[in-house]
């Protein structure tokens, strides 16, 4: 596959997934209720948790499950994106407080996740050493189970909120969850400069995560900050933001195929070639992130 | 320690994976079909060096379940019909065929002065004692034509007799070596860490969970 | 086969191997034996390889020479120890001295792309100091080159190579950032370095000349751990899918399975031009510069072979210099059995170093310094180790039967250049006719002090990190280098900072045979940068119409 037609895919797969958000939108009423708002929450929380459920699956089948409390994520992940998905079809303007749980445990897990991959960080000689950041276990990425975990439990909370008004944290719940994915970008933003750093930017489309993102950041800390109203520009960034998660795939199976012996050599390529589950987590936050910026667009 | 062990581990059990690529598989399909009958050794010699052989790579019947030995004899003639050589030579050695047919006719030599039998026909302790000698440049018969039996022991009996030995795929399985590579090389860097088409080493009481994850390594 | 590399030479027709594709072929350009290209350069590795391709981008005519194969990694590298032996040099050469050397694997190759084909991709600044060595620190003798100028071209190289390196490296001046991160360390690796966190030394990843990211056509290592015996992979950034690709492509000639027996020498006592055999009889190719890099051994040997009666000592001899001086590595080393399953064939030999002995100048009864770096012999070469140590029989079975549970350290020390350790000829003839080389090596007493110094070091390193039953390989050497030295005096030197000779202005030679001191570090990195330094300086000498 020559580097043209690669692009065009690329683009082609970034321009089917703008397409794909801005139908969703249209098809909405003009009015965006609040349960709206966490049923896109809870599709969100699905999708990082489904990243979440294979990246963790492959990458502690490569440790071993040394330590049994590796299955603890796939387990959780998986449970979450049940969650998420009932979450998804709940018109309730309820908590659920199974899903509730579930979101909570995910949420701890993903900090007990921290704790252990900083351990396994720090167990090595070097310690805080780039190689250690690059090839133990990886610093952020139990951080998407905590996203997870935040990103259900809100919207659980956000569903208790009258629909009038609604609000969370003591703001107006718009506010509050630009704030809050905004938060979760940058969170994610830290593994994939890291392993992009590692894989020497080969290709310059290795930056666009490290570049789209915090802008899309920046863009949704604005939306929560000033005053609501219709942002075009934001709307874009963030889409553009979505079509990153399905573009990335797209490019490491590139990666996967490109490196020696293929997909015929997926025992080694699917582990030590790019990760594909990662990607979709930015497709995650960039949706709840366009959920929260149409809720603050209704208020005042 | 307990020697480690890898039973029923086989890298040949590899050769349609990844693991192996065609070159390879050609390249090891040749060694493992080595001629059993010898080209360049003649019929005194051949005597010699098989005992020889059995001395330096001693091979316990059924020892690794139904692997057949090495042939290692086999394996040496072979080399030494091709005659290619190592790339350097010790002045002090002549080069290496007729090394070889020096010493094995001095080890015979040095054998039917001590026994009246030629090496081959002696008893392994009396075997050993001689290679013992040998390796201590201990043996200065007429034979050696004023080759030294030190060297001739370090750089050509062991050296061949061993490279021969671990050229095979058997020695390989034996001491748990992942064995050919390419394009699927290894993932798994760490400590205590095994990919799942490396060697299971059998923990002591858990031999069946190893054979069992042997038998499985493709 | 009729497609035999060994037997049937590929760089004709008008094309040269594709090394990145299977079956594929370049266009290559090529020169008419009777018109006088611009370089005739004998050897492509290291020296030869880098110097032909900077030579053919600067736009000069070269036609590079090799006496070994144009392989195709890919399709032809074997995962076989004693298959891939077909990458050294194995034409008989003699050794002899109070410290025979064992050539071959660890310092001979044969193929386009030369030693650098097997090489274990170590690639090490010298210390700045050895430069002056003999100024600064007491010992040897001066290069004729600036650390400041080498530290540029060494930059230059490890972009080129798109070295794997560590972020920061604890030693020596700053330098900029290795082009590609490390690669991933093994268990072996891991085990120096809690050595060395033990004993309170830095350590490091090591740099390396394989790519651990996609590169163009290369791929990403694999850590299939088959490196010194060729990487199938092309991971790999030797000469032959580096520096050679690049010359073909900037019109360069390069001739494989032809062996250069003589350069050949006019009336006014310069050269004009080198026979060599190929396809079955002896041609030759004329030349306005004659470059020899054919490593420490044969560039001696063939200016040795070349003499006439002008030159009845060899060629570019007036100093009797040529093949003095020989001097190798030390690389002894310390082994010992690990609790934990180490695995060492997994990856790269050398994942991890210290260069602590390098720049430490106290605590030392000797001149000179070592590094150390972690191992990962295959078993063909693990069980020569054990020879050397005398075991067989049941015992070495049963050695070897602990193949997984090994780790070791071992040094590359520095030797100090004396003039009985040399390259002549001997009586014996080669396949080709000429005769063959006489090598002859001692070590002095400061190189035995130095490793009885690395050999208690590493002990305490293996057994601070857990090795158990720790014993030491008390004799092994590594690279070659030396016998044909610059200097800035034509009497105590054979070429000069350029690397042209002092004798005859249009003989140069280009390879790790002008190292006038060999330093604690594998050399490649150095030759490499000569290599590009020697094309600088021949480009401005071009220009100034001093060539």
């Amino acid at each position: 596959m020559n580097k043209t037609t690669t692009v065009g895919i690329a683009v082609a797969c970034g321009l089917a997934a703008l397409i794909g958000t801005s139908k969703r939108a249209d098809r909405r009423a003009p009015a965006q209720t609040h349960v709206d708002t966490a049923r896109t929450f809870n599709h969100s929380s699905a999708l990082l948790a489904l990243s979440v459920l294979s990246d963790s699956a492959m990458e502690h089948y490569r440790g071993s499950f040394d330590n049994p409390a590796m299955y603890t994520p796939i387990v959780v992940s998986a449970l979450s994106l049940l969650a998420g998905l009932h979450g998804g079809r709940d018109h309730e303007p309820q908590r659920h407080p199974c899903r509730n749980s579930v979101y909570v445990g995910a949420a701890l897990a993903g900090l007990a996740g921290t704790g252990f991959h900083v351990y396994n960080i720090t167990k090595r000689p070097g310690q805080w050493s780039w190689h250690n950041l690059f090839y133990a276990a990886p610093i952020g990425a139990p951080m998407a189970l905590l996203l997870s975990g935040a990103l259900g439990a809100v919207a659980e909370r956000l569903r208790d909120e009258p629909q009038h008004e609604p609000r969370l944290f003591g703001m107006p719940a718009g506010r509050a969850l630009a704030l809050l994915t905004s938060a979760g970008l940058v969170g994610t933003l830290g593994e994939v400069a890291l392993l992009h750093f590692r894989g020497a930017f080969q290709n310059p489309a290795m930056y666009a995560p490290i570049v789209i993102p915090p802008v899309a950041a920046a863009l949704l800390v604005n939306t929560a900050i000033a005053a609501p109203r219709s942002r075009w520009f934001t709307r874009l960034w963030l889409r553009m933001t979505a079509a990153l998660g399905v573009v990335g795939v797209g490019f490491h199976a590139r990666g996967i195929a490109r490196n020696h012996g293929g997909w015929r050599n997926w025992s080694q390529n699917l582990f030590n070639g790019p990760p594909l589950p990662a990607p979709p987590s930015f497709s995650a936050l960039a949706l709840a992130g366009l959920a929260a910026q149409r809720l603050r667009e209704t208020e005042r | 320690m307990n020697l480690p062990r890898y039973p029923e581990y086989n890298v040949l059990d590899k050769r349609d994976t990844p693991s192996w690529d065609d070159v390879t598989r050609a390249v090891i399909g040749e060694r493992l079909a080595t001629p059993r009958e010898p080209r360049f050794f003649d019929a005194v010699q051949w005597n010699a060096v098989r005992a020889l052989c059995a001395c330096i790579v001693p091979q316990r019947k059924g020892s690794h379940l139904d692997r057949e030995p090495v042939p290692v004899p086999a394996l040496l003639d072979a080399k030494l019909a091709k005659g290619s050589g190592d790339g350097y030579r010790d002045a002090r050695l002549p080069p290496m065929r007729d090394a070889w047919r020096i010493g094995l006719a001095a080890l015979d030599a040095e054998s039917r002065a001590r026994h009246e039998l030629p090496f081959a026909r002696i008893d392994d302790d009396a075997q050993k004692t001689l290679l013992i000698d040998m390796q201590q440049g201990e043996l200065r018969h007429g034979a050696w034509q004023g080759m030294s039996s030190e060297l001739f022991f370090k750089e050509r009996v062991l050296h061949d007799i061993c490279g021969a030995y671990y050229s095979h795929p058997h020695a390989w399985s034996e001491i748990g070596f992942g064995g050919p590579a390419n394009p699927r090389g290894y993932v798994r860097m760490y400590f205590d860490r095994r990919d799942p088409w490396e060697a299971a080493q059998a923990e002591p009481g858990k031999e069946e969970q190893a054979r069992e994850e042997n038998r499985r390594v493709r | 086969m009729s497609d035999d590399p060994q037997q049937v030479p590929r760089g004709k027709h008008g094309r040269a191997p594709d090394v990145f594709h299977k079956g594929a072929w370049l266009p290559m350009r090529q020169y008419d034996q009777n018109e006088a290209v611009d370089f005739v350069i004998v050897g492509t590795g290291a020296g030869g390889g880098t110097l032909a391709c900077r030579l053919a981008e600067k736009g000069f005519k070269v036609v590079a020479f090799d006496a070994g194969a144009w392989w195709r990694p890919l399709e032809e590298f074997a995962s076989d120890e004693t298959h891939q032996s077909k990458l050294f040099w194995t034409d008989e050469r003699i050794c002899d001295g109070e410290n025979p050397l064992k050539l071959g694997n660890n310092n001979s190759g044969k193929a386009v792309g030369g030693s650098t084909v097997h090489f274990a991709m170590v690639s090490l600044r010298f210390r700045p100091e050895w430069f002056k060595s003999k100024s600064v620190l007491g010992y040897g003798a001066d290069w004729p080159l600036d650390w400041r100028d080498m530290w540029r071209y060494y930059g230059e190289v490890e972009q080129a190579l798109k070295i794997a390196g560590p972020l920061t490296y604890p030693w020596g001046p700053k330098r900029p950032r290795y082009p590609y991160r490390p690669h991933e360390l093994n268990a072996a690796a891991l085990v120096l370095a809690r050595g060395c966190e033990a004993l309170g030394i830095d350590w490091t990843e090591t740099p390396l000349a394989t790519v651990s990211a996609p590169r163009g056509a290369a791929h990403p290592c694999v850590y299939r751990g088959f490196c010194v015996s060729g990487c199938a992979t092309n991971a790999k950034q030797s000469a032959l899918v580096t520096w050679i690709p690049r010359a073909v492509r900037a019109g360069a000639e390069i001739r494989d399975l032809a062996m250069v027996g003589r350069i050949v020498m006019g009336d006014d006592g310069r050269a004009t031009g080198v026979e060599y055999f190929r396809e079955g009889r002896w041609r030759f190719q004329r030349a306005r510069h004659v470059v020899v890099a054919g490593y420490a051994i044969e560039t001696p040997r063939l200016l040795l072979l070349s003499a006439t009666d002008r030159y009845p000592e060899g060629l570019a001899n007036s100093s009797g210099l040529v093949g003095k001086n020989l001097m190798v590595q030390t690389n002894q080393a310390v082994w010992g059995t690990m609790d934990e399953e180490i695995r060492w064939y997994k990856g790269p030999p050398s994942l991890a170093l210290t260069e602590h002995w390098n720049y430490e100048d106290k605590g030392k009864d000797f001149f000179g310094g070592y590094c150390y770096m972690s191992q990962g012999p295959l078993p063909v070469a693990w069980s020569a180790t054990q020879n050397g140590r005398g075991l067989w029989g049941q015992a070495l079975l049963d050695e070897m039967q602990k193949y997984n549970h090994q780790a070791g350290l071992k040094i590359v020390g520095e030797t100090m250049p004396q003039e009985r350790n040399r390259v002549t000829l001997a009586d014996e003839k080669d396949q080709y006719g000429l005769r063959v080389a006489r090598v002859t090596y001692s070590l002095c007493d400061n190189d035995k002090r130095l490793v009885a110094h690395s050999l208690s070091f590493m002990s305490h390193a293996l057994e601070a990190a857990g090795g158990r039953d720790v014993w030491r390989e008390t004799d092994d050497t590594c690279h070659l280098n030396g016998t044909a030295r610059m200097g800035d005096d034509r009497t105590t030197s054979v070429v000069n900072a350029d690397c042209r000779s002092w004798d005859i202005d249009n003989l140069w030679i280009c390879d790790g045979s002008v190292f006038p001191t060999v330093g604690g570090v594998n050399p490649s990195l150095t030759i490499q940068a000569i290599a590009l330094r020697t094309a600088d300086r021949i480009e401005a000498l071009a220009a100034r119409g001093e060539l």
